[in-house]
């Protein structure tokens, strides 16, 4: 009997064009977000080995061209990194297109080099990705609240409710039979979506892959949460559908861009704008003092470096150069260290606000797994530097004793490769949990209540 | 005639504000608007504050630096700050998305750098809040929301039938309902365009420019346009549709479909169609037609090989020692000139490419009247990509001229012997320093702007003609009951 009246909720709900073209809608913007964020992907790879390539052909040409200097030869020299998107990236894009994936910086002062961006067009940027997690966190609400919204109401306003009423004790079960209809279908198609994305991005089978379906249920379960408190009022359709609509774009847009709005205000980054100052001038003003004022505080820095003879007596040498050039990156550590803890306080307060607003959680979550977000960045800059110093570490001794360049393995040093590291924070889902359950316990009451007057 | 519409739009005024929902709305609304245009007022001083005082720091930098060579000066270069136009508190455009400093030096030409995109850890790609935003995502809600049942409602109470058979007709009404709607959301905008104005002339001082005024009043027009054309069509639907339900239902996912979606969709298709190369490969190709042009790096390239003995026959001189200029400096200005013509050729293509890709979302604002709106906004508060790519532009001509003029001092005042290495290095005074100018962003006229979004305004008038002739002709097709 009840797997029969499913049956029939299911049949009544799959009659109306309602169902299909919400579905369709998903399925379709969900495949092309997938093929736009593939392509994305896919791309960044094909750049990712052509920067391969480049990097031993330009040594060669560099090492050809001033392989008589070996300083010069390093003066040219670029060496790279590259930030591997993982198969993840392609589902949740995130800021893998503001942020470069490829950094190439000489042995000079690393400072005026490593923040260097790629070249973007700042329009798409703006629009933003059309890749799956924008369906997942935009349009999934929205056809959960065209399937929701008239739910109780639309029985009202055809008169059934009250039919209903006189036939049943179980009014809830009715109720909660014609929510558990739209659940099912939403989560199939969610599911659909998730195998393909799995097949298409050749996602492996892993706790992240757990952790991600758990967190986009859970969003999807808030959104249900939030369209039934909202009908369990027992207002008309139309009310419920304004009320949905002001409160999706309420927390999809206006209060993330106003949170951002108070992020940017109270955490402004003028030291981005002073380090560049500083590191010019730490670099550049040596040429114009005596060579102590530079290799006094190089040789604290280097102590290993002392043992290499100084030609004090010559008015140029690279030894002085490279010098010259490291205390730019010294002079700009404090500038640096104040961009960082900008940049630390901007990511606690987008965590905590994140703690209240599921929209901005799941995002953060989504690109956070997917290794796409800031902090995936900044890991990648502090690899680079990691290596820049290595590279630095083992070339000076060639430069400063004027080796050959053939006698260094600079052309064995081929693209270096970062892959972030991915944390997940499962407190993220805890903080959804908790506000659907919240929710579910709001519209419980209101629908007891209304019952009760009504 | 005049009379009865005049009373409808009185009545919808009065009764939009009598609903309780709509007047809290309407108030958040305009407390959202006062909040985002005071803040982004507040964002824009301290902003452009940071780059005016980082901008004075370089010059007085640059002007105390001591006697030197030129071409250290050269590699010293100089920082440029990309300065924001006194109206981009009213639109934020592309600001966030693009660098704000970029580091001019002789050879090489760097990318601008820092913007607010990458400091940020998502939340900003929910969107920014400005008074443009509002204007052009909420203000259409609340429109929306007063008229889905403007006269689907009264058509479902069946006082649509008793209306029009009084003096009423259906122009009048359809008249008198987007004046009623369209005067609600004046009575948020008109406040708020006075408060633009007092920020505004607060911002250039006090004196205001012609320029910028006309801006302002062409950003208003468009504005009011915009907001004509969504009650109209918002009017309409509701006449059309016979249940205010369905009315809804096609308004809120119209609204979706050209707000939330069509920008992504065309933006992402234009990436798609014209992709543009990475920094890597543009660099290399850049490089490689260097390469095919002459390498300055190169004692035995032939383009300077030439050069050379071309100089020392017309001197009359066998070693370009014995020149009466600076040999190395001439040198300098022949490759800054090769590589700055091929990197402008490059640059050129690209700006091309993105020019491409931000095609395809200007023909969708024909479909779309928000892409329209949001271009002219753009454009007119100067925060759009043209004004970006000009910038850049500017930025290299300095940088071209900068370097050039270090040449020319190069070649003029450095001697053609180099000093051993233990010899002192040679220099020239520091008071040459100065004849180089301070950078300066010119933004463009704005006749040069309504120029370029041509496309947008006409899609905007030709938006506001369709609609003007659909509440004049439309009733024709409209069923009373």
């Amino acid at each position: 009997m009840r797997k029969n009246t499913y049956n029939l909720e299911f049949k009544l709900f799959l009659s109306g064009s309602t169902a299909w073209i919400g579905i369709a809608i998903l399925l379709i913007t969900g495949f092309a977000g997938l093929y736009f964020g593939k392509s994305f992907i896919d791309n960044q790879h094909s750049v990712i080995k052509k920067a391969s390539i480049l990097q031993t052909e330009n040594t060669l040409k560099n090492v050809e061209h001033f392989g008589k200097d070996i300083g010069l030869v390093f003066f040219h020299n670029k060496f790279s990194m590259a930030n591997l998107p993982g198969n993840w990236a392609g589902f949740a894009i995130g800021q893998r297109d503001v942020n470069p994936y490829l950094i190439s910086a000489t042995m000079l002062a690393l400072e005026g080099q490593i923040y260097d961006t790629d070249i973007t067009n700042p329009v798409t940027l703006l629009s933003g990705n059309m890749d799956i997690s924008f369906v997942f966190l935009y349009l999934f609400p929205l056809v959960i609240i065209a399937f929701t919204y008239n739910l109780i109401s639309e029985l009202k306003e055809f008169g059934i409710w009250s039919v209903l009423r006189a036939q049943t004790n179980h009014i809830i079960a009715v109720i909660w039979q014609k929510l558990l209809v739209r659940l099912v279908s939403i989560l199939f198609t969610a599911l659909i979506l998730l195998t393909t994305a799995v097949l298409y991005l050749n996602i492996k089978l892993d706790t992240t892959l757990f952790t991600i379906t758990l967190l986009l249920l859970l969003y999807l379960g808030f959104w249900f949460a939030l369209s039934f408190c909202i009908i369990s009022l027992g207002k008309s359709s139309n009310y419920n559908a304004s009320a949905l609509i002001a409160i999706w774009v309420l927390i999809c847009i206006v209060i993330p861009a106003a949170l951002n709005l108070v992020l940017i205000r109270q955490y402004p980054i003028p030291e981005a704008l002073q380090n560049v100052i500083n590191q010019r001038e730490g670099y550049h003003e040596k040429w114009d003092m005596p060579k102590e004022v530079t290799m006094k505080p190089f040789f604290a820095h280097y102590p290993q470096l002392r043992k290499f003879p100084f030609p004090s007596d010559k008015s140029f040498s690279w030894f002085w150069y490279y010098g010259m050039q490291q205390m730019g990156d010294d002079q700009a550590i404090k500038s640096k260290k104040a961009m960082e803890n900008k940049l630390d306080a901007r990511q606690h307060f987008t965590k905590v606000a994140a703690l209240f607003f599921p929209t901005i959680q799941t995002q953060l979550m989504l690109n956070e797994m997917a290794g796409t977000d800031l902090s995936a960045h900044l890991q990648f800059q502090e690899s680079y530097r990691k290596y820049h110093e290595q590279v630095r570490l083992h070339f000076y001794p060639a430069i400063f004793l004027e080796q050959d360049i053939h006698r260094t393995n600079l052309k064995d040093i081929g693209l270096k490769q970062f892959i972030p590291q991915k944390k997940s924070n499962l407190n993220g889902l805890l903080s959804i949990a908790v506000i659907t359950l919240l929710l579910i316990a709001m519209s419980l009451f209101n629908f007891r209540k209304a019952r009760l007057i009504r | 005639m005049q009379n009865i519409t005049l009373t409808i739009a009185r009545q919808t005024y009065l009764s939009a504000f009598a609903n309780r929902a709509t007047l809290i709305f309407t108030l958040l609304l305009g407390f959202a608007l006062c909040l985002a245009t005071y803040v982004g007022w507040q964002n824009f001083r301290t902003q452009n504050q940071q780059r005016v005082h980082y901008k004075k720091v370089v010059r007085a930098q640059w002007l105390a630096k001591p006697d030197k060579h030129p071409h250290r000066m050269a590699h010293y270069g100089y920082l440029a700050f990309r300065e924001k136009h006194e109206l981009s508190f009213f639109d934020f455009g592309i600001e966030s998305f693009a660098g704000v400093s970029i580091f001019l030096e002789a050879h090489k030409q760097n990318t601008v750098n820092f913007s607010e995109a990458g400091f940020s850890n998502g939340m900003l790609r929910f969107g920014e809040i400005s008074v443009a935003m509002v204007l052009q995502l909420l203000v259409p809600l609340l429109i929306v929301f007063l008229g889905y049942s403007s006269i689907s409602a009264e058509r479902e109470s069946g006082t649509l039938k008793i209306i029009l058979c009084q003096k009423v007709n259906w122009r009048k009404l359809l008249w008198g309902k987007s004046i009623g709607i369209i005067s609600v959301c004046l009575s948020i905008f008109i406040p708020l365009i006075l408060l633009t104005i007092l920020l505004w002339a607060s911002l250039s001082d006090w004196q205001v420019s012609v320029d910028s005024a006309l801006r302002l009043i062409i950003l208003i027009l468009s504005y009011c346009v915009y907001f004509f054309i969504v009650t109209a069509v918002t009017v309409l639907v509701s006449a059309f549709q016979h249940s205010s339900k369905a009315s809804l239902t096609i308004l809120l996912a119209c609204w979706i479909l050209f707000i939330v979606i069509i920008p992504r969709i065309t933006q992402s298709i234009g990436a798609k169609v014209y992709p543009s190369p990475s920094k890597i490969e543009f660099a290399d190709a850049v490089a490689h037609d260097i390469h095919k042009q002459g390498d300055s790096h190169d004692p035995n390239d032939k383009h300077y090989a030439s050069i050379k003995d071309s100089l020392l026959h017309a001197y009359h001189v066998d070693d370009v020692k014995k020149l009466p200029f600076n040999y190395g400096g001439y040198i300098m200005a022949e490759g800054e000139k090769i590589t700055a013509t091929i990197y402008n050729a490059h640059q050129h293509k690209l700006n091309e490419t993105f020019a491409k890709q931000n095609r395809i979302t200007a023909l969708a604002g024909l479909l779309d009247p928000f892409l329209s709106l949001k271009q002219i906004s753009m454009a007119l508060t100067a925060s759009d990509f043209e004004t970006f790519i000009d910038f850049q532009r500017q930025a290299e001509d300095y940088r071209y001229q900068l370097a050039q003029q270090m040449n020319k001092l190069q070649i003029d005042k450095i001697s053609n012997v180099t000093p051993g290495e233990h010899d002192k290095p040679l220099s020239i005074s520091k008071s040459n320093w100065a004849q180089q100018p301070d950078f300066n962003y010119m933004f463009s006229t704005v006749g040069d702007v309504i120029t370029r979004e041509a496309l947008a305004l006409i899609s905007l008038i030709m938006w506001l003609s369709c609609t003007l002739l659909l509440l004049q002709y439309a009733p024709r097709w409209i069923k009373t009951i």
